[in-house]
C-alpha cells in the first residue's frame, strides 16, 4: 500500500499559498489598514489578508508584476457549489477523537445533528492526543461502533489505511464540493479520498503583539534577528520563547520550522526519509546543523530557564500572563491561552520561525489534520450515520461554529472567521509560502521521531551534540531492526 | 468452589500469559497478520537492544531506591505508630491517605512540586539559601528524573507498607519489650534485638511486594516524564508500552514483557532465599 503522503508535500509546495489561502476569511479592517477598501485589482499592503473564502472574496497577493494587489481567492475545488448534509438512518454511533478541548463545541454540533435527525445519536469518545496516537488503532479496530473517527496525518493515517479501517469517500459529493481540495491530500491514497482533514493548522510560533509593540520589538525575519531578539527580550526580563521542552509533542513543533529552511525541499524529503528508513544516521550534516541551531537558540537565551523541565502547562500560562513573548507551538494553542487569560483574545499574532539568513525557502508551516473518516468495518447502517455526521460537519455554518468556537481554522469552504479575533489576526500566515509540516515525514513515530526529538531536547539541555546524535542513531537503528 | 476460581484465574491470567508468550515468537505490527519468527525477538533483545539494557538498568536503580527507602520509612513510622491510641490511629490514616489517590493525580501534583521554575521544592530551597538559581531541573535533567519519580513512588506507597508493618509488629509479644526494659535496654537496643529480628517475616513480604511494585511501575512515570528526558526515566513497563503502542511492535513488546516477568521472578526468588537464611524460615 503506497500512500500519497510524500507526494503530497511535493505537490503542495508550489501552490500552497493560493490553495491554503482559500481557507481564509478575514475582515480586512481587522488587520489591514482601516482605510484600505478591498477592490479587485487595486494595490494592497498586507500580503495574505483576505475578505473571505467565497467565490467573490479577495485576497491580497503578489501579482505577476510583483506588486501586492487584491485578487480573487482561489478555492480548491473546481467542482459545483457546496452541498447540504446527508440524511442518516436511525441508530447510535461513536465518534472517536483526541480534542478534549473541543468537547463542548462538538457536543453542541452533535446536539444540532441529533435534533435535525431524531432517533440518530452520536456519542463522543475522547482520549488525550498522546493516548490517541498510541491506542486509537487498537481500540477502533476492535470496536465497530466507532463508526466515525479521526486520525492524525502521517503514520497514524497510514496505519489505519493498512488495517483496512478507512472507507472510500471519493464518491461523496460533500467531500469534493465542501472542502478545499488541496487540503485533502493527507487523506488521499492513490487518488481516492479515505479521510477528510477538518483542521487547517499553522504550526508556527504565536507572539504577543501587545508585548512586542510595548517594547518596540520587531518580529524577527532572519536567524540572526531571531538570536538577537532572544537576547533583547531576555535582557528585558521576558522569556523569549515559551518552549515546552518537557513535553515532547509540543516541543517538537519547532522542528517543523527548523526543517523547512534547512535545505531545498527535495533534500529535506530525502534526508528525512533516509533517517526514517534507517538508511542515514542523525550524524549527517543536515541533521547535525539542525541540532546545532537548537543549541544556538539555547545559548542565546531563547528558551526558558530549565527548558527541559518546562511543561506544556506552564508554557501557555507564562505566555498568557505576559511573561513570555512567543509561544512556539501553533494556532491550535491559542484557545488554551485565552482560556487562561481572556484578555489575550485579539492580542496574538503568528510568525514564521526563520532559521536562515539567506532567502528562506518557506515562511511558515501548515498542517491538515484531524482527518475525518468512516469505519469500513462498521455496519452498513452505522457507516451511513457516520457519513451523514461527517457531511454535517462539512457544511459551512457548522464548520464555522467549530472554527470560531475552538479557534481552529478549518478546511471547509465558505466559512467566515470574523467572530473570532484570534483566527482573524493569525490568518495572514495563509498568504505566505507555507510547507506542509515536515516533522511528519518521520513516519515511524515511536522508533524514530520520538527518539530524535528527545535527542534535540537533550541537546538544548546541554548534552554533547555529536555523542547524543550518535547514541540516538544507534538506538533508532536497533529499534528499526527489532 | 475451586473450579470457578480456577476458571476466572485462567481467563484473566493464564490465557493472557500464554497468549503473550505465543505472541513473543512473532513479528506483528498489530495490523497485518503476525509472522512466526521463533526466538528471534529474544535473541535480538539480548544482543542488539541497547535501549532495553539501559531501561533494565534504570528499573534496577528505581527498584533499589524505592525498596530501601520505602521499607526503611515504613518500618520507622510503624514503630512509632504501634500503640492503638487516637493519635496513632489518626496518623496511620494520614500516612495511608496518599495510597487512595489516583496515581495520575499524584503524578500531576508532584509534577507541580518538582517544577524547576515555580515548584514548591525549588522555591523553598532557594528561599532558605540552599539552592542557587536556576535551581535543580528535577524531571528535565537525566541525572535526577528517575530518582525524583522514585521519591514520589515512596511517598505514594509508604503508608500502605506502614499498615502491613503495624500488623506484623503488633504480633511481637509485649513481654519481650517489658523484659528488655527491666534489663535496662535502650530503645535502639530494643529495636535492634527484638523488633528487627521479629519483623523479618513482615520485611520479607514488604520487600517482595515493593520490588514487584517497582518493576510494575508505569502510571507515575508516564504521568510525570513519559520516560524522558531521552529515556533517562524509562522503566520496563513504559518501554513495553511504547514498543507496542507507539512503535507498533507487538511481538517484540511481548518478548520484552516475558523478560520482565522472568526478571521479577528471579529477583523475588533471590530475595526469598536471602531472607530465609536470615530469619530461618523453613
Amino acid at each position: 500500500m503506497k500512500t500519497k503522503g510524500h507526494k503530497a508535500f511535493a505537490s503542495l509546495r508550489a501552490g500552497v499559498v493560493a490553495t491554503v489561502a482559500a481557507a481564509l476569511v478575514i475582515t480586512p479592517l481587522a488587520v489591514a489598514n482601516a482605510a484600505e477598501v478591498p477592490t479587485f485589482g487595486k494595490v494592497c499592503t498586507t500580503e495574505g489578508v483576505s475578505t473571505g473564502q467565497k467565490t467573490t472574496s479577495l485576497i491580497c497577493a503578489e501579482s505577476s508584476s510583483g506588486k501586492l494587489t487584491w485578487q480573487r481567492v482561489r478555492l480548491g475545488g473546481s467542482y459545483a457549489a457546496p452541498v447540504a448534509s446527508l440524511t442518516p438512518p436511525k441508530g447510535t454511533i461513536e465518534f472517536h477523537h483526541w480534542r478534549g478541548e473541543d468537547k463542548a463545541v462538538l457536543q453542541s454540533i452533535i446536539d444540532k445533528f441529533e435534533a435535525k435527525h431524531p432517533g440518530t445519536k452520536v456519542n463522543q469518545v475522547i482520549m488525550t492526543s498522546g493516548d490517541y496516537g498510541n491506542l486509537a488503532l487498537t481500540k477502533i479496530s476492535a470496536n465497530p461502533k466507532a463508526a466515525a473517527f479521526v486520525t492524525m496525518r502521517g503514520g497514524q493515517f497510514d496505519n489505519f489505511m493498512k488495517a483496512g479501517l478507512l472507507k472510500d469517500l471519493s464518491s461523496q459529493r460533500y467531500a469534493k464540493q465542501n472542502f478545499i481540495q488541496s487540503a485533502l491530500t493527507p487523506g488521499t491514497v492513490d487518488g481516492k479520498i479515505y479521510g477528510l482533514p477538518y483542521q487547517s493548522l499553522f504550526n508556527n510560533p504565536i507572539y504577543n503583539a501587545e508585548l512586542f509593540a510595548k517594547n518596540g520589538w520587531k518580529v524577527p525575519t532572519t536567524w540572526t534577528q531571531t538570536l538577537a531578539f532572544c537576547k533583547t527580550a531576555k535582557a528585558a526580563g521576558y522569556i523569549p520563547f515559551a518552549w515546552p521542552g518537557a513535553t515532547r509533542g509540543n516541543a517538537g513543533q519547532i522542528l517543523n520550522s527548523f526543517m523547512m529552511n534547512s535545505a531545498p525541499y527535495a533534500t529535506v524529503l530525502k534526508n528525512a526519509t533516509d533517517i526514517d528508513k534507517g538508511r542515514a544516521d542523525l550524524t549527517i550534516d543536515w541533521f547535525t546543523n539542525i541540532a546545532k541551531q537548537y543549541r544556538q537558540m539555547a545559548d542565546a537565551g531563547c528558551f526558558p530557564a530549565n527548558a527541559t523541565g518546562y511543561t506544556d502547562t506552564v508554557a501557555p500560562a507564562d505566555f498568557a500572563a505576559g511573561k513570555a513573548a512567543i509561544y512556539p507551538t501553533g494556532t491550535f494553542g491559542m484557545s488554551s491561552v485565552t482560556k487562561l487569560n481572556p484578555d489575550m483574545k485579539g492580542k496574538m499574532k503568528i510568525m514564521g520561525l526563520i532559521t536562515t539568513d539567506a532567502k528562506p525557502y518557506y515562511e511558515g508551516i501548515t498542517n491538515n489534520t484531524f482527518i475525518l473518516s468512516v469505519n469500513a468495518k462498521a455496519s452498513s447502517t452505522d457507516q451511513k450515520i457516520a457519513n451523514a455526521f461527517i457531511s454535517f460537519l462539512a457544511t459551512a455554518p457548522i464548520a464555522q461554529e467549530y472554527a470560531v468556537g475552538t479557534s481552529q481554522h478549518v478546511s471547509v469552504i465558505n466559512v467566515d472567521y470574523t467572530a473570532n479575533a484570534d483566527l482573524l489576526n493569525t490568518s495572514d500566515i495563509m498568504g505566505k509560502k507555507l510547507l506542509l509540516a515536515p516533522r511528519f515525514l518521520f513516519l515511524n513515530q515511536g522508533v524514530v521521531r520520538d527518539k530524535l526529538e528527545d535527542a534535540l531536547i537533550a541537546i538544548v539541555g546541554g548534552a554533547d551534540i555529536t555523542k547524543t546524535l550518535a547514541d540516538t542513531s544507534k538506538i533508532i537503528k536497533q529499534g528499526l531492526g527489532a | 468452589m475451586a473450579l470457578p476460581a480456577f476458571a476466572i484465574y485462567s481467563f484473566l491470567y493464564l490465557y493472557p500469559s500464554i497468549s503473550n508468550l505465543w505472541n513473543s515468537t512473532k513479528r506483528w505490527d498489530g495490523v497485518l497478520p503476525p509472522e512466526f519468527i521463533g526466538a528471534r525477538n529474544f535473541t535480538y533483545l539480548a544482543t542488539n537492544d541497547d535501549l532495553f539494557l539501559k531501561v533494565l538498568g534504570n528499573n534496577f536503580k528505581f527498584a533499589f531506591v524505592v525498596v530501601v527507602l520505602q521499607t526503611s520509612f515504613s518500618l520507622l513510622f510503624a514503630t512509632f505508630l504501634l500503640k492503638n491510641t487516637k493519635t496513632t490511629i489518626f496518623l496511620r490514616v494520614v500516612y495511608f491517605f496518599p495510597t487512595i489517590l489516583s496515581s495520575v493525580s499524584v503524578g500531576l501534583i508532584w509534577l507541580f512540586l518538582y517544577n524547576p521554575n515555580y515548584g514548591l521544592i525549588n522555591a523553598t530551597a532557594k528561599s532558605i539559601g540552599i539552592m542557587d538559581e536556576p535551581g535543580i531541573n528535577w524531571l528535565g535533567d537525566g541525572r535526577y528524573a528517575l530518582y525524583a519519580i522514585a521519591i514520589t513512588q515512596v511517598w505514594f506507597h509508604t503508608g500502605q507498607m506502614v499498615v502491613i508493618y503495624v500488623a506484623g509488629l503488633q504480633q511481637i509479644p509485649a513481654e519481650l519489650y517489658e523484659a528488655a526494659e527491666v534489663d535496662g535496654a535502650s530503645r535502639w537496643q530494643q529495636f535492634k534485638n527484638i523488633t528487627w529480628p521479629m519483623a523479618l517475616p513482615t520485611t520479607a513480604v514488604v520487600v517482595a511486594y515493593t520490588t514487584i511494585q517497582s518493576f510494575r511501575a508505569f502510571d507515575l512515570v508516564y504521568a510525570m516524564t513519559q520516560g524522558g528526558p531521552n529515556n533517562a526515566s524509562d522503566v520496563l513497563v513504559t518501554l513495553i508500552y511504547n514498543t507496542a503502542f507507539a512503535s507498533y511492535k507487538f511481538g517484540y513488546a511481548s518478548a520484552q514483557s516475558v523478560l520482565l516477568v522472568v526478571t521479577v521472578l528471579l529477583i523475588t526468588w533471590l530475595q526469598r532465599r536471602t531472607l530465609r537464611v536470615n530469619y530461618g524460615d523453613k
